[in-house]
Formats: C-alpha cells, sequence, structure tokens
C-alpha cells in the first residue's frame, strides 16, 4: 500500500515531461562529449526505486537522470548522464556492473505499462552496460584479468571468454554449461543490448543486435550514449521515426549498490518524445 | 501464488507461483556415518560438469566438516541467524519463519555470499567441535568431542528458492523427474538464486556470466542411471532413486524405506521450508542436541533405529545398506532374500544381488602342506 502511495505520489508531482529529438545532419557521435549534442535540449526526469515487484529497491541511490536525445532522420541518439558515486564496471560474484536503460513502446501510447510493458503492450529496451564497455575497452574479463596473480592449470577445453571445442566428449557440457547462446551473448562488439519485453520478467535478447553506445564516467557522472536505428530490418521496430511522437522511460542500476535486474532506479512516467523531421 | 502443504516441517508454506509435485521426484540418501570425506564424488562432479574458466571454485559437489566446515564460509551459521532464534518446533511440526517466507521487499529470505567465501572449501577440514583435553577418552555414544563429515549437492527442493526468487523465470523444475536447472539461456547472471538458496547450491560463473547449479547429472538419470558422485562413492554412503510423498510411499522403494518407512535419513535444516532431497541418515557420534538443530527433531528416531542396526536388530535396513554404491543402475524396488539384497529396474527386472554375509574362509596359520608359515595378510 505505502509502495502505492508513492507511486502515485510521483505521477502526481511528475507533469508531463517532454524530450525533443533534435534533428541533425550527418552520423551522430558515439562521442558523449561531441559538440553536436550541446544543440539538443536537455530534460531531467526524476527516477526512484523499483517497489512494483520483488525484489525491490526503498532507498534510492539515484534521484534523478538528465537526458538528450538527437536523431538524423536514420538514427536516434540518446545521451543520458546521471549521478554515480562510484565507477562499477564489472559484473563479478556479489559485485554489479552499473548500467541505464531506455524503453519505448511498440505503440505509441501511455497505455502500455511502464513495468516493461504487458501481453500484447510490448516495449523495446535498449540496456547499456558498463561491464560489457568494459570487456570491449579492456579485454574480456576473464580469470587472468581479474585474479592476475591467480595460478591455474591448462583448461583442456573451455577457451575465453567462455566456449567448449565442438568435439568435446561430455556433449551435455557442451549444451549446457557452455552453449553457444551464452556464448554469443557474451561476444557481442557492443555494449548496447537490444530487448523486448512483455512485463516484468519476460525480457528477452532480439535475434538480431544492432544498437551501439558508448559510456564515459567523469567527475562522478556517467555520461552514456545510446543509439539505434528507426527501422532495423529483419527485425521488429517499435512505430517511431522522423516526425511522430512516441514515449521514452529510463532506468538506471548501480552497481555498487547491489543493483541489477529487477533492483533498478527507474523513472514513473513515460516522457514524450517527440521526433523532429 | 499460494500456500502448499510441505511434509517435512508438517505445514504449508508460502510459493509466489503455482505448485504441482512433479511426476517423481530426484532424491539422493546419504549414510553419514561412512563419510570419510575422500572427495572422491566431489572430483567426478568436478571433472564432468565443472572443470571451465570461471568455475575454479565452484563444487556442485563439496564433503565439509561439520562443525567448523563451510562452503561458502559460515552458509548455515548465516542460515540459522536468518531464520533467528524462534526455530520451535512443536512435535513434528514446525513453528518458526522459513526462508519462503520472504520480507516486505524480498521474495525469499538469503544472504550473497562474497568472492572469497567460496574460496575455502576444505576450511576447517577435520577440526572437531571444541578443543581436546590432555587424557580425554571417548566412551559411548555420542561423544562429547566430535566431529562429522557432510557432502553437500543441490537438494533439488520440492519448492525451490532459487525458482522463486529469480525475477526472469529462468529457473525450472522438471516434470519429468523434479531435477531443478538454470536456463543458461535465460540467465542475465542477477545472482538472485545465489542469494536465494539457503544451502549456496546455486553459484555464480563470471566468465560466462551465468549462474551454474548442480544439475543432478539429468543426461544420467534420463538414461536410468544414478549421478556420477554417487555412483563413483568409494565408500558406498550413496543411494539416488525417486521418493513418493508420505502418503504414497512404497516399502519397496528404497528411498521411501529409508525416509518414510523407517525415518533414517532426514532432510538437511528442513526448517528452511523448501522440502530439500538429499536424506541424511545422521552420525550417531554426534550430540543429538546438533542433529536436531540440523536435521529436525526426527533425528533421535534415526540414530535410535541405526544404534539397533547395529545390533542386528533392523536387518531389512541392514540389508538395503548393502545395495549402495552397488550399482549404477536406479533402484526402483528391493526386496531381501535369506541372504542377500536385491535390486530392481523400473519393469521389476533384476539389476543387482549383493550378498549381506561374504564366505568365510579360514587360513590356518601354519601351511602344513608346503610348511611355510603365513603372515597376517590376505
Amino acid at each position: 500500500m505505502r509502495v502505492l502511495l508513492g507511486i502515485l505520489l510521483l505521477l502526481s508531482v511528475s507533469f508531463s515531461l517532454e524530450l525533443v529529438s533534435k534533428r541533425v545532419k550527418g552520423e551522430i557521435p558515439l562521442d558523449p562529449f561531441a559538440e553536436v549534442w550541446k544543440r539538443a535540449k536537455a530534460v531531467t526526469v526524476p527516477l526512484a526505486g523499483q517497489t512494483v515487484t520483488k525484489p525491490m529497491v526503498v532507498e534510492s541511490p539515484v534521484k534523478e537522470i538528465t537526458v538528450k536525445s538527437l536523431n538524423n532522420g536514420r538514427e536516434i541518439a540518446f545521451l543520458l548522464i546521471w549521478r554515480d558515486k562510484t565507477e562499477d564496471r564489472f559484473h563479478l560474484i556479489n559485485q554489479f556492473s552499473d548500467a541505464v536503460a531506455v524503453q519505448i513502446p511498440y505503440i505509441p501510447s501511455t497505455e502500455v505499462p511502464i513495468t516493461m510493458g504487458d501481453k500484447g503492450k510490448r516495449v523495446l529496451i535498449l540496456h547499456w552496460t558498463a561491464f560489457r564497455q568494459e570487456n570491449l575497452e579492456n579485454g574480456y574479463s576473464d580469470v587472468a584479468k581479474i585474479h592476475p596473480n591467480y595460478a591455474y592449470d591448462w583448461y583442456p577445453h573451455a577457451k575465453p571468454p567462455y566456449r567448449y571445442p565442438e568435439d568435446w566428449a561430455n556433449q551435455y557440457a557442451l549444451a549446457y554449461i557452455g552453449g553457444e547462446k551464452v556464448f554469443r551473448k557474451n561476444t557481442f562488439k557492443t555494449p548496447v543490448r537490444e530487448v523486448v519485453a512483455e512485463g516484468f520478467g519476460s525480457s528477452t535478447w532480439k535475434d538480431v543486435q544492432t544498437a551501439e553506445g558508448k559510456g564515459v564516467y567523469k567527475d562522478g557522472r556517467w555520461y552514456v550514449v545510446i543509439k539505434r536505428r528507426f527501422v532495423v530490418e529483419n527485425s521488429s521496430n517499435p512505430d517511431w521515426g522522423p516526425g511522430k511522437t512516441t514515449y521514452v522511460t529510463f532506468a538506471v542500476w548501480d552497481g555498487s549498490s547491489g543493483h541489477r535486474g529487477a533492483r533498478k532506479v527507474l523513472s514513473y512516467q513515460w516522457v514524450k518524445l517527440k521526433i523532429e523531421r | 501464488m499460494g500456500k502448499f502443504y510441505n511434509w517435512q516441517i508438517k505445514r504449508e508454506v508460502p510459493y509466489p507461483y503455482e505448485h504441482r509435485r512433479p511426476k517423481r521426484q530426484f532424491a539422493v540418501v546419504m549414510d553419514l556415518n561412512k563419510c570419510i570425506a575422500c572427495q572422491t564424488c566431489t572430483v567426478a562432479c568436478k571433472t564432468t560438469w565443472t572443470p571451465g574458466r570461471g568455475q575454479e571454485y565452484q563444487l556442485w559437489n563439496n564433503v565439509e566438516t561439520k562443525p567448523n566446515g563451510f562452503y561458502p564460509l559460515g552458509w548455515d551459521v548465516k542460515l540459522m541467524e536468518l531464520l533467528g532464534e524462534d526455530q520451535r518446533w512443536e512435535g513434528d511440526t514446525y513453528k518458526g519463519k522459513t526462508v519462503l517466507d520472504g520480507t516486505d521487499t524480498e521474495t525469499v529470505i538469503g544472504w550473497m555470499p562474497d568472492d572469497l567465501d567460496w574460496t575455502n572449501p576444505n576450511i576447517g577440514e577435520d577440526e572437531v567441535n571444541e578443543p581436546v583435553e590432555v587424557g580425554t577418552v571417548l566412551e559411548g555414544l555420542p561423544h562429547p568431542i566430535w566431529m562429522f563429515y557432510l557432502p553437500r549437492i543441490c537438494n533439488h527442493c520440492t519448492f525451490p528458492a532459487c525458482v522463486a526468487a529469480c525475477p526472469r523465470q529462468a529457473i525450472y523444475k522438471r516434470e519429468e523427474d523434479g531435477i531443478v536447472l538454470i536456463d543458461p539461456e535465460r540467465c542475465e547472471g542477477y545472482q538472485e538464486c545465489v542469494k536465494a538458496c539457503p544451502y549456496k547450491k546455486s553459484m555464480f560463473n563470471y566468465v560466462a556470466r551465468i549462474s551454474q547449479k548442480c544439475i543432478g547429472c539429468f543426461p544420467r538419470v534420463e538414461k536410468d542411471l544414478q549421478p556420477q558422485c554417487v555412483i563413483t562413492c568409494i565408500g558406498k554412503i550413496r543411494l539416488m532413486g525417486f521418493i513418493s510423498p508420505p502418503e504414497k510411499a512404497k516399502r519397496e522403494n528404497p528411498i521411501d524405506f529409508l525416509v518414510h518407512i523407517k525415518k533414517v535419513a532426514l532432510p538437511l535444516y528442513p526448517q528452511t521450508g523448501l522440502e530439500p532431497n538429499v536424506y541424511y541418515i545422521p552420525p550417531i557420534n554426534v550430540p543429538l542436541k546438533f542433529l536436531r538443530q540440523m536435521f529436525g527433531p526426527g533425528a533421535d528416531h534415526a540414530v535410535k533405529t541405526y544404534m539397533a542396526m547395529r545390533e542386528g536388530k533392523e536387518p531389512e535396513l541392514q540389508a538395503l545398506l548393502h545395495l549402495f554404491g552397488s550399482t549404477d543402475r536406479i533402484v526402483y524396488s528391493f526386496a531381501v532374500g535369506r541372504n542377500e539384497v536385491i535390486g530392481y529396474d523400473k519393469e521389476g527386472k533384476e539389476i543387482v544381488r549383493v550378498p549381506l554375509y561374504e564366505p568365510f574362509q579360514v587360513r590356518p596359520h601354519k601351511d602344513e602342506r608346503i610348511g611355510v608359515v603365513r603372515q597376517d595378510i590376505p
């Protein structure tokens, strides 16, 4: 009940926010400090802990996120800036990575629940994670990198990041422990993953992964750019594009607060996104 | 979502999903009086399933010394802390808190081990409960100075905490044999299962970035073969089979016989509420106070029955223990003959026949025929 009141309170204080995706010419750079971002107007969106489903985050370590958007007619990009005291770039045992996500409904409507959509009310989620970027920038966070002085024998079969050779005798280990899909998820050349969801717990990786991004941690803040084509061929796309209006919400994970999955902070309202023609 | 009956604690437990008992339930019985911590099971499991990167400290099967050994560090001490002082039993009914009771913000009451908590699997090995004074003599049972070995695998619980806690529904309990598995394709490595499992048998692989756990050797079980850890046990302390709920217990089913009929094999920390399906024959050298905390109020009866067996008063039970480690196939039913115990498969066909007493031969100290004296060797 207390939780519900909290949500209602949030909804009532936050009058409708509007984010304009500024139309620019040419390629949109992934660098969050590129000059072109100065042309976009910033909107600050309040964030609160996820208290709709268990496990919850009651105390929100991140209070707000500042958002800008650009588009060049073909691609749309978001610049996301939030305060975070610690830079968490690893996803290890009881150690979690910082992350941010943008959520877009397939059908531009505020009827779609902000709680990752619902049956028949699908959402696209573009999810940037610091640990994926760390892998791309500084090499895969393998045993040798995480524990440089760790002594280990020769691994007979597990090639980094994680795959058994196809002729490995225990075919079940091959399929169950180090399967192809796990390997694929760990070897994408982008720190942003594309996920579709129809409600909490339903998020699923898209087969086609095209979103790009880059995050920079500077002076206690994360600056993250997430970029995706409006229309990706051979994949499902939200109803969005130049001249159209849709809605977005945001979620932030603070790794050092133990955030992952449902433990996150999010914006409890759809932000109107006007995409300039 | 609802409340479901847990026969181990004789009451209902809350569970976030609709619950139906599987058609068959994977179960293992381990006789703790016989475990010598040789770790053959650990190595068998390790070489089969966890020799890869990021699995260096994953022991789906481990053997720890009680009371001072833990893998991960302090797992059961933490569990006792979480369940609090109010772990009351009224007769066979548990009245205290279970981990499934959750909190306002968490589905399951749990705690998260740190990286280093996993790196001392042999901590406390062979240590006894307290310092031994010079001149101490151990007479009679239980011993005032004691320790025992506790081999552990995933309990493939009837109400798995890992399934309840996973926000992605990436963990499932199989209808056909009750084995609990993590779907590696859906798992995103949130480690909610690691936090939730009170037995700490879900582990995170930071290289594959998914959580992994004992899979009950399901490819073997599907072929009616017992798991690696069971068949390699040199002490023959283990038997894998399928357990029925108590009201459907069958005397000829070896697991049912040990758990339901003789009540000599007990669940580990039944107060978790999860209905764990590895059953332990408690060690008779250990004081009952500790055994009751660890295995519930059935400990007294189990120890008494085992002691009686040692005096030859439980011939059927004694015979059944001979089936442990006698075959790599799953024994669905057993029968005791005059000097043998027989194990049968699903169709009732005989798979193994074990003599209860080996033929006894006496060889004289001096062999008159060749004029030599034999030393005391076989």
